[in-house]
C-alpha cells in the first residue's frame, strides 16, 4: 500500500482503525468419502435461507451436505436439520456472534440463561482456568425476560435456526412467569428449564438433585407452554434416573444433561461456581448413559465437547444430539464444523440415517 | 468478530526476566489500527494446558512491518513444566486474534503523562509510553518489583521516559513499594496511567480520587473533568479522568458474550473487561467489588 503524506496540525496522531482484510482461501484438499456437495438435500431447516457465512468454519463452499439423514425430532414439532447445538451460554442470544459464526447450520441455539428480572451477574472473579476445564459463576446475568424479547425475538424469528430460550429462576412461580411470557412468539422455538438452578423454597438445593421439586416444576411449565420443553439436568443426585423418569412423566419433551459440575476454584469464582469443559466430559458421559436408560424421550448431551469424538461418545450411549459450550468459547467455530464432521461419518460409513449410530454402544 | 479464528507465526522470542518472555509475532491484522492498552488472544496450542485463550496485553504493535510484540509469563502446567506456550520456537503458529477492548485515552492537552506498573503490568503500558513520545509528551514511569532481579530492563523501553524503579527488598532503586513514588510526581502528572496488581490499583485509584482536595488551585487552570460532564466510561470522560487502569481481568471470549470477564462498575453495573475495558478511569470501578 502506498504511504499517504499525513499533516499534523495538532495534538496527538491518532492512526485511523481500519479493518484487516481477510481474504478467503479456497481448499484444494477435499476429504474422502464426501459425495458431491451439490447434491442431497438438507432436513427441513436448511431449506430456508443461510444465514451469512462466518470465515473459518469448515468448507465455506458448502451450501448443502451430503445426502444423510441427520434430521433430529426433539418432539412437539421442534425437529434441528442436525444433532449439533450450541449450548446454552457461549454465544449469549445469537445476535453476538451472527456476524462470525454461521448458526443457519446448526441444529439449534439455546440462549443464554434468562431469568424474570434483570439479573447483574456475580462480583468478580467470574471465571479460573483449570485443568481442561473452567470452573465459572456468572450469577446469572441477564437482562431479564421482557428486555431479551424485545431485543431481540424479531432477529431470531428471522433466523431459519431453531432459537430455544433457556429459563432460569429460584421457584416453580418464576419459571412459569417466565415461560409465560415466551408463549406464542414466533422466534422461540422451545423452552429449555435449567433445573440446576438453586430451588428457593428448598434452601437453596438445586431442582436436578429434587426429583419432587424438579417433577413439580415441569409440571407447572407443562400446563402453560405447549410447544417443546426441554427439562436440563445436571450431575449430583444421588439417583439422576429417578429425576429423569419424574421430569419425563410430569411432561418433558425431551432431557438435556448436564449443566456444569458443582465445583471450587481456591481464589477463583465464589459461591455457586460450577466446571465446564473437557474435564467433565466423562461424568456427563455416564449422566447421559444412565438417563437414555431410563426414560424414552430424546436426550441432548451435553459436557466438554471438543472434538467429533465426543460427539460419537454421546451419541453411542443413546443421545439424539448434542450441544457444544465451553470449547465453542476459544473457538467459535467449532460447532459447525463438527456438524460437517458429523455428516462426513455418517456419510464414509455408508450409513443411512446418523441414527444408526445413536446406542451403539448399549447393545 | 471475523478476526476470531485468525493465526500468527512466531518470528523470535526472548527471555527478559526469570519466568518472563517477549515473543515478536507476524500478526498484521492485529498490528493494523491497535491502540495502546488493547489486547490480543492468545490460543495455547494444547487445549488441555489452557482451554481458553489468554488474554495479553499488546506490548508493541507495528502496522509497517505488521509486527506485535507480547509481553508474557511462561505459565507452569500442575507438574512445574512451561505450558506449551512456553515452549514456542520461531515459526510456531499459534491462534492470536484481536485486538480487542477500549484503549487509554490520552488528553491533547496533556504534557506530562506518569505511567506507574508493578510486575507484568509494565507490559500494558509500554506500547502507551512509545506513543506517548512519538507524540511528544514527557513521560516518567514509575516500576515496583520484589527485587532487583525481577525489574524491568531499562534498554526496553525509549531513551526519552524517565525511569524510576521502587524494590520491595530494597535491592534496586527505592526500598518500600512504588506507591511510595507515586506523591513526588503527583504535582507534574496531567495524566496518570497504571497497570499492576489489583492492590496497586486499588490504592492508586483512592490516592487519585482525593486528588482534587489535595492539589487545591494547581488543577483549576486546566478545568479537567470541569465543564459540561460527560456520560461515564465514554473516552471523552476518560481523557479528563486523572487515573486510568488496565485491568488484567482473565477473558473467556472476547466477544462480549460469555461474560466471564464482567466486573462490577462504580453503580454496580457490570462492565466487560473485553469490550467496556481492559482500560477504565479510576471513578468507573467499584474498587471495593473487585477482588
Amino acid at each position: 500500500m502506498k504511504a499517504k503524506k499525513r499533516v499534523v496540525t495538532s495534538g496527538p496522531q491518532t492512526p485511523t482503525r481500519r479493518t484487516p482484510t481477510v481474504r478467503r482461501i479456497k481448499s484444494a484438499i477435499v476429504p474422502a468419502g464426501r459425495p458431491s456437495p451439490a447434491s442431497g438435500v438438507r432436513a427441513t431447516h436448511a431449506a430456508g435461507p443461510a444465514a451469512p457465512s462466518g470465515i473459518g468454519q469448515g468448507d465455506p463452499d458448502r451450501a448443502t451436505g451430503p445426502s444423510v439423514d441427520v434430521a433430529v425430532d426433539l418432539g412437539r414439532g421442534l425437529v434441528l436439520a442436525n444433532p449439533l447445538v450450541a449450548a446454552s451460554g457461549p454465544f449469549g442470544y445469537g445476535v453476538e456472534v451472527a456476524d462470525a459464526v454461521d448458526l443457519g447450520r446448526l441444529g439449534a441455539l439455546i440462549t443464554r440463561g434468562t431469568t424474570l428480572r434483570a439479573r447483574a451477574g456475580a462480583p468478580p472473579p467470574r471465571m479460573a482456568a483449570t485443568p481442561s476445564g473452567i470452573v465459572h459463576a456468572l450469577g446469572y446475568q441477564n437482562p431479564g425476560v421482557d428486555a431479551v424479547i424485545a431485543k431481540h425475538e424479531p432477529t431470531w424469528d428471522s433466523w431459519s435456526v431453531p432459537v430455544v430460550v433457556n429459563v432460569c429462576g429460584e421457584s416453580a412461580g418464576e419459571f412459569v412467569e417466565i415461560v409465560r411470557r415466551l408463549e406464542g412468539l414466533a422466534g422461540v422455538a422451545a423452552v429449555e428449564l435449567n433445573l440446576g438452578c438453586p430451588n428457593a423454597a428448598r434452601g437453596g438445593t438445586p431442582f436436578t438433585v429434587d426429583p419432587d421439586a424438579a417433577a413439580s416444576l415441569v409440571a407447572a411449565v407443562r400446563r402453560t407452554w405447549d410447544r417443546c420443553l426441554i427439562a436440563k439436568l445436571s450431575p449430583g443426585a444421588a439417583d439422576i434416573r429417578s429425576v429423569a423418569r419424574a421430569v419425563a412423566s410430569a411432561g418433558a419433551d425431551a432431557i438435556s444433561a448436564i449443566g456444569g459440575v458443582a465445583a471450587l476454584a481456591v481464589g477463583g469464582p465464589g459461591s455457586g461456581a460450577v466446571l465446564t469443559g473437557p474435564a467433565i466430559h466423562p461424568i456427563a458421559l455416564r449422566v447421559v448413559h444412565d438417563v437414555v436408560g431410563a426414560v424414552g424421550v430424546p436426550v441432548v448431551a451435553y459436557g466438554g465437547v471438543a472434538w467429533l469424538d465426543d460427539v460419537l461418545d454421546f451419541l453411542a450411549v443413546g443421545a439424539v444430539a448434542v450441544g457444544v459450550g465451553t470449547a465453542a468459547l476459544a473457538d467459535p467455530g467449532l460447532p459447525v464444523r463438527l456438524a460437517e464432521e458429523l455428516e462426513d461419518v455418517v456419510a464414509a460409513r455408508g450409513l443411512a440415517s446418523y441414527r444408526d449410530l445413536v446406542g451403539i454402544a448399549r447393545r | 468478530m471475523t478476526t476470531l479464528l485468525a493465526e500468527a507465526e512466531l518470528v523470535e522470542s526472548r527471555a527478559i526476566l526469570p519466568g518472563q518472555w517477549i515473543g515478536s509475532f507476524h500478526a498484521p491484522h492485529v498490528a493494523s489500527g491497535a491502540r495502546a492498552g488493547q489486547f490480543v488472544h492468545l490460543r495455547d496450542p494444547d487445549p488441555t494446558t489452557e482451554l481458553l485463550r489468554r488474554s495479553v496485553p499488546l506490548n508493541t504493535a507495528d502496522p509497517s512491518t505488521g509486527i506485535v510484540t507480547l509481553h508474557v509469563r511462561t505459565p507452569r502446567s500442575r507438574f512445574g513444566d512451561p505450558s506449551p506456550v512456553g515452549r514456542l520456537r520461531a515459526g510456531d503458529r499459534v491462534g492470536l486474534v484481536g485486538p480487542f477492548g477500549r484503549p487509554f485515552e490520552v488528553d491533547p492537552r496533556s504534557r506530562h503523562l506518569l505511567l506507574i506498573a508493578a510486575g507484568l503490568g509494565v507490559a500494558a503500558l509500554r506500547m502507551l509510553a512509545d506513543e506517548a513520545v512519538r507524540d511528544g509528551r514527557q513521560v516518567t514511569l514509575l516500576f515496583g518489583a520484589p527485587a532487583a532481579r525481577d525489574v524491568y530492563p531499562s534498554s526496553l523501553l525509549p531513551d526519552e521516559v524517565e525511569y524510576v524503579v521502587a524494590t520491595a527488598d530494597g535491592s534496586l532503586g527505592h526500598h518500600g513499594p512504588v506507591t511510595d513514588l507515586v506523591p513526588a510526581y503527583e504535582a507534574w502528572a496531567d495524566q496518570a496511567f497504571a497497570a499492576g496488581p489489583r492492590t496497586l490499583l486499588a490504592e492508586l485509584a483512592r490516592h487519585a480520587a482525593g486528588r482534587r482536595e489535595r492539589m487545591g488551585v494547581a488543577n483549576l487552570g486546566r478545568k479537567r473533568g470541569g465543564g459540561r460532564p460527560e456520560p461515564m466510561g465514554s473516552a471523552t470522560a476518560r481523557r479528563k479522568a486523572f487515573l486510568q487502569v488496565a485491568l488484567d481481568q482473565p477473558v473467556g471470549c472476547a466477544a462480549a458474550t460469555c461474560l466471564g470477564c464482567a466486573v462490577l462498575g462504580a453503580g454496580g453495573v457490570p462492565l466487560r473487561t473485553c469490550r467496556e475495558g481492559p482500560v477504565f478511569s479510576a471513578p468507573e470501578l467499584d474498587w471495593d467489588a473487585l477482588p
